[in-house]
């Protein structure tokens, strides 16, 4: 069968063939976080594939869309999409962490086209997309902000203090997508430190706020198509999505697949990427 | 020094819509006029100064100047991964601007101490630690940090510093700035604390012991050709209202022994040897070391040896 190439205006294309290069990635480098990976690259996938007004093409564009990937651990599933939208050769992937390469472990912008910031502390990406929706609202451009963070990243005060500001000034070009996959570093996210009520959380901070199942496709994209306020989204994901032995486990948080996991990982992805 | 700051803030971010003012709820009575004047350019984020750091990057990073400004160490050591990140890791255009350095807020206590902020902020890549001393040091650097982009580290002490240059001088990113010359050593020192080295080169004057004293505003860009001529001299005593670890005296050792200059140092700086004691700048500086005395006993001893 021959093998569909990018870029693709298919949310649900593009996060299969990015399922199909996260797992190859993080078992050739050896790296971590190949759950967090497959738990957020259907929100992402949404945002490139169909949602988000940004493109190759667009990247000096004062009024494109601005994608923040806060959540810096699952810079395999950022930099799967970005190489499958044509952002970067998708070459760069076989060399993933390796010396000297482009792309390592976490998000980094430098000589990575698509990427507006660094991340990999967590609690950094809500800020600085505040900044950008600030002004560009005061500058009256178009563009919105999508900040892309994880669940155990909403422990930081950062993101309160975010919340608290980007109601107090109406910043309706602001979009929280939370990846809420319910496990973080060491265990579960309800038995580190309590969440829920999580969408409460964010109402009652002002924002529009929307509990969406966070591998729905048409879900997150009607979503995403609206706010009148700074808007959240509780992506309901599963970590490890798309690969039943990685699926709600913390193990996979940290481990890397083995030659064996990736070929039982490829027969569970159905399609013909 | 704060309100020559604003005062020429203003008058630049008047003729530049891209001037942003940022405060973290700080500048009461200080920043009104500015923002009165120039409400679209002015944001007060409320106290969050981590998020105000992460927003401040952003908002540099849509083609503005950004200066956030508040108290010692809470635009700082508060935030400083924020800066680190997001500001000095991304080279967004920012401007952190702190006020109260050294003992400023003496009676307010250590928490209002800025102590160790140079030493943290020096230690940052991409980033330009610059310390005025006095009002019209502030104009000619606030005046050239608005037509800069990099990142920035502006560190301005509080309110009635005398001026100890007779009027406005040219700032040359980098320059030494020489206010009196003497054949047997040097003073060099930075911010507000000039006070203290000029009135120890008056006392030494009276000894017949002439020295250069020398304001080094620029602490992350060292004037390496000043310090070789100085250290062909005589003796080099290094003032500074922070503590010895890292700051000012620090960046001049690490550029005497990177650039093989042989020379003989002694830096006057915090003792820090009570945390908690409440009292006055003047007296903070005096307890803790920085006082004429140590400066002329230091000189006196390296001019012996």
């Amino acid at each position: 069968m021959e093998k569909i190439q990018g870029p693709f205006s298919n949310a649900a294309e593009l996060a299969l063939a990015a399922r199909h290069e996260i797992i190859k990635m993080t078992s050739v480098a050896k790296a971590s976080h190949v759950a967090s990976a497959l738990s957020v690259v259907d929100i992402l996938s949404t945002l490139y594939a169909e949602s988000a007004n940004i493109s190759p093409s667009k990247l000096d564009d004062p009024n494109r869309d601005i994608v923040i990937l806060s959540k810096g651990h699952s810079a395999s599933a950022l930099y799967s999409v970005l190489a499958l939208q044509g952002f970067f050769p998708i070459e760069w992937l076989a060399d993933y962490c390796k010396n000297d390469a482009p792309l390592g472990g976490h998000v980094t912008f430098k000589g990575v086209p698509g990427v507006e910031l660094s991340t990999g502390s967590l609690g950094h990406g809500l800020p600085y997309g505040l900044g950008i929706a600030m002004s560009r609202k005061k500058s009256r451009l178009s563009g919105r902000v999508f900040v892309v963070l994880s669940d155990g990243e909403c422990d930081e005060g950062t993101i309160w203090e975010s919340a608290m500001i980007a109601n107090h000034h109406g910043l309706d070009n602001l979009v929280v997508i939370v990846d809420r996959n319910k496990i973080q570093s060491l265990t579960f996210t309800e038995d580190t430190l309590k969440l829920e009520p999580f969408a409460d959380k964010w109402r009652a901070f002002g924002w529009e706020t929307e509990e969406v199942p966070g591998h729905d496709y048409q879900a997150l994209q009607k979503s995403l198509a609206t706010q009148s306020a700074p808007k959240c989204i509780i992506a309901d994901t599963t970590k490890g999505k798309g690969v039943d032995f990685m699926e709600n486990s913390v193990l996979w948080h940290y481990k890397s697949p083995s030659t064996d996991d990736v070929t039982k990982a490829f027969e569970q992805l159905s399609g013909n990427y | 020094m704060r309100d020559t700051f604003v005062k020429t803030l203003l008058k630049e971010a008047k003729k530049d819509p891209n001037i942003i003012l940022m405060t973290g709820d700080l500048g009461f009575g200080v920043l009104d006029e500015f923002q009165k004047e120039l409400p679209a350019q002015f944001i007060n984020s409320g106290v969050n100064e981590q998020t105000m750091m992460g927003l401040a990057g952003g908002y540099a990073s849509t083609g503005k100047r950004v200066f956030v400004y508040s108290i010692g160490n809470f635009p700082t050591l508060r935030c400083l991964e924020q800066i680190r990140n997001d500001v000095c890791l991304m080279n967004n255009s920012v401007v952190v601007v702190s006020v109260g350095a050294g003992y400023a807020y003496g009676s307010q206590g250590y928490t209002h101490h800025a102590l160790e902020d140079i030493a943290v902020l020096r230690a940052l890549p991409n980033m330009d630690v610059i310390v005025p001393a006095d009002p019209h040091e502030t104009v000619g650097i606030t005046r050239l940090l608005t037509s800069t982009k990099n990142p920035s580290y502006l560190r301005l002490g509080k309110s009635n510093e005398p001026a100890i240059h007779e009027k406005e001088i040219e700032i040359e990113p980098g320059k030494i700035n020489e206010l009196s010359s003497g054949k047997d050593g040097t003073i060099i020192f930075s911010g507000s604390v000039g006070v203290v080295a000029l009135e120890a080169a008056k006392e030494l004057a009276s000894e017949a012991i002439r020295v250069s004293v020398a304001s080094m505003p620029f602490v992350s860009r060292v004037d390496v050709e000043y310090l070789k001529s100085a250290a062909n001299k005589g003796p080099i005593i290094v003032v500074e209202e922070h503590c010895y670890r890292g700051g000012v005296g620090s960046a001049i050792l690490e550029t005497l022994s990177m650039n093989g200059i042989t020379a003989q140092v002694a830096l006057v700086a915090s003792a820090q040897t009570n945390l908690s004691q409440i009292g006055d700048q003047e007296f903070l500086r005096n307890e803790n070391g920085i006082n004429t005395k140590s400066i002329i006993t230091k000189f006196k001893a390296l001019l012996v040896s």
